[in-house]
């Protein structure tokens, strides 16, 4: 009992340095890395989905950056073409995403393991061809700049400092809400379906339907972190949706822990921050965060919220 | 006459089965009842049809032709987890755990066809989501003892000895309170001490009014149940007590080789 105590108060001590820390960052750090924290934050919140999918559910999913695109033109159609408010937007693109996520995961979701993973990649594929080829809504390659920025009961987000204090918030938020199902019925119904499908089904759970919910789900982040990134980045393409933009969702998911609720955010400032540090060796940067990922990949399989859940939360958590 | 009244009476019942694999007749009009609460054991040499008779009967299978009747309703088309619901539960030859959970997590799955609590409802952690998971969590505890699975509780079930793999499966089978489980070889896999754990504990189940549908090789282990099914080529060549098939002169040629 006493034991048990002592380690909560740690525990909230570890929360309470974390939060601070958290807050403080925008007024110690310098405005390029607060312009990487914002971008990993972004990142952590698509990054969310393909972790839950793929740590909970078992399902491989390569179609997020058509989520996060469809979301981001969605804000460029109805803030910048139209003049629509952004919730507008937001709400917009994360009913198409979850329409597309619904009609496209109710076959797909059929399959499992690498055919699957290869359906979702094709889908990938496809919406990287339709985000090019319709330049009516997307400009094409040439994009769409202009966009306004994002502003909140008249508090319009113009610094990366007032950004960060928007989008991690949303980060957490989604974090909580992963936590929460994670620790639910469905929770377990969800990894019980991962570890043994038929068995899942003798007890009751409804498989298929449960997973083109999290599908849908997870669409819906990814939806959310396109109309972030679109209002932060004022200026979006198609180079920004491509399959390459998938894969980095699914290397932070997988650095991050695909166990644990907060592990993409650790993933998400790796693959942001690291390769800003490695720059300054020059050309040589990008082998060498290839280096970084093999060795982190090798050495933590359990990604780093894995490895920090094993070796600290376990002696702190209450 | 007598069939009507075996139909309208039983728990469960199987009529007039007829499956076939490319043209290879595997069930050749099965006829099967499962009385409320009584303990029944399927026998059979390899290739009788016995898996495939089962898997028809958990619903992992349709037949060409023939009927599933469970309390009543005509079943055949209805889903696996549709059955669970109506308390209709299977295990598997090989024990299926949900490796990367604990045990009591387990078996709070295996309550899972109780709740209502939707995934928003989950993901907002409504009263009803947070009910329903310390009613699983409790329902768990419950059956833990006499599974002999208490000292594992938290332990990750991939990690358990092959036993307490097949105690976990019956165990979660349980805790959901069917009215009908049905075992597919539980014996395979154990060893002697463990076979006879497993005889007592389905004693046990099946004194508390829980109907078994055995399927088995183990004759020591089909000897607890009253009722004995040899299904030989697709067809039931003789039904009784365990001691009247023995003496069957079709049985000790096809499967007893006496």
């Amino acid at each position: 009992m006493q034991s048990s105590m002592v380690n909560r108060s740690r525990f909230a001590l570890i929360v309470g340095v974390g939060a601070v820390l958290w807050a403080l960052l925008p007024v110690l750090a310098s405005r390029h890395v607060i312009d990487l924290f914002v971008f990993a934050g972004i990142y952590t919140i698509a990054g969310l989905g393909v972790s839950y999918l793929l740590g909970q559910c078992g399902i491989v999913n390569l179609a997020q950056s058509v989520f996060y695109g469809i979301g981001a033109y969605s804000v460029a159609y109805f803030t910048a073409q139209h003049g629509l408010p952004s919730v507008v937007a937001f709400v917009a693109g994360a009913t198409l995403s979850a329409l597309i996520a619904f009609a496209v995961g109710w076959p797909i979701l059929r399959l499992s393991g690498h055919f699957l993973a290869l359906a979702t990649l094709a889908l990938a594929v496809i919406g990287q061809v339709l985000f090019l080829e319709w330049d009516w809504l997307t400009g094409g390659t040439l994009g769409i700049g202009g966009l306004p920025k994002f502003s909140l009961f008249g508090w319009v987000l113009s610094t990366p400092q007032r950004f960060y204090y928007l989008v991690w918030p949303v980060a957490f938020l989604a974090m909580w809400l992963n936590y929460n199902l994670t620790h639910s019925g469905n929770g377990l119904a969800m990894r019980a379906m991962r570890d043994a499908p038929d068995a899942a089904a003798v007890a009751g759970v409804e498989t298929h339907p449960l997973k083109v919910q999290m599908f849908v789900l997870s669409a819906i982040l990814g939806s959310l972190a396109g109309s972030l990134f679109a209002h932060y980045v004022g200026f979006i393409s198609v180079d920004s949706f491509g399959v390459d933009r998938s894969i980095n969702f699914l290397l932070l998911a997988v650095l991050g822990g695909v166990h644990t609720t907060w592990g993409p955010a650790l993933g998400a400032i790796f693959v942001t921050l690291v390769p800003e540090l490695l720059s300054r060796f020059g050309e040589i940067h990008a082998v060498l965060f290839a280096v970084a990922l093999v060795i982190a990949v090798v050495y933590l399989p359990q990604g780093f919220g894995g490895m920090i859940e094993q070796r600290l939360w376990k002696k702190y958590a209450p | 006459m007598e069939k009507i009244r075996t139909v309208s009476t039983a728990l469960f019942s199987l009529s007039d089965i007829r499956h076939s694999f490319r043209g290879l007749h595997v069930l050749k009009g099965v006829q099967l009842a499962v009385a409320p609460g009584a303990f029944v054991g399927l026998i059979g040499p390899n290739g009788a049809g016995k898996s495939t008779l089962f898997n028809i009967a958990s619903g992992f299978l349709t037949p060409d032709h023939g009927g599933v009747h469970f309390d009543g309703a005509q079943i055949v088309n209805c889903t696996v987890q549709d059955r669970s619901r109506r308390g209709l539960v299977r295990t598997f030859q090989t024990p299926k755990v949900f490796g990367g959970m604990s045990v009591l997590e387990n078996l709070m799955v295996g309550c899972h066809k109780r709740s209502r609590s939707g995934i928003v409802g989950d993901l907002f952690r409504t009263p009803q989501s947070r009910r329903e998971i310390s009613e699983a969590r409790s329902a768990a505890y419950a059956v833990l003892e006499r599974f002999n699975l208490k000292h594992v509780a938290q332990s990750k079930a991939a990690n358990l000895p092959a036993g307490l793999q097949r105690m976990l499966e019956l165990a979660r089978a349980y805790v959901g309170q069917p009215r009908l489980l049905m075992l597919d070889e539980p014996s395979s896999g154990l060893n002697g001490d463990e076979i006879r754990q497993l005889k007592r504990v389905l004693n046990e189940i099946n004194g508390e009014g829980i109907a078994i549908l055995l399927v088995s090789h183990d004759m020591d282990l089909v000897d607890a149940a009253s009722t004995v099914h040899v299904l030989c080529f697709g067809e039931i060549i003789a039904s009784g007590s365990m001691a009247e098939v023995r003496q069957d002169a079709r049985v000790r040629e096809a499967y007893l080789g006496i």
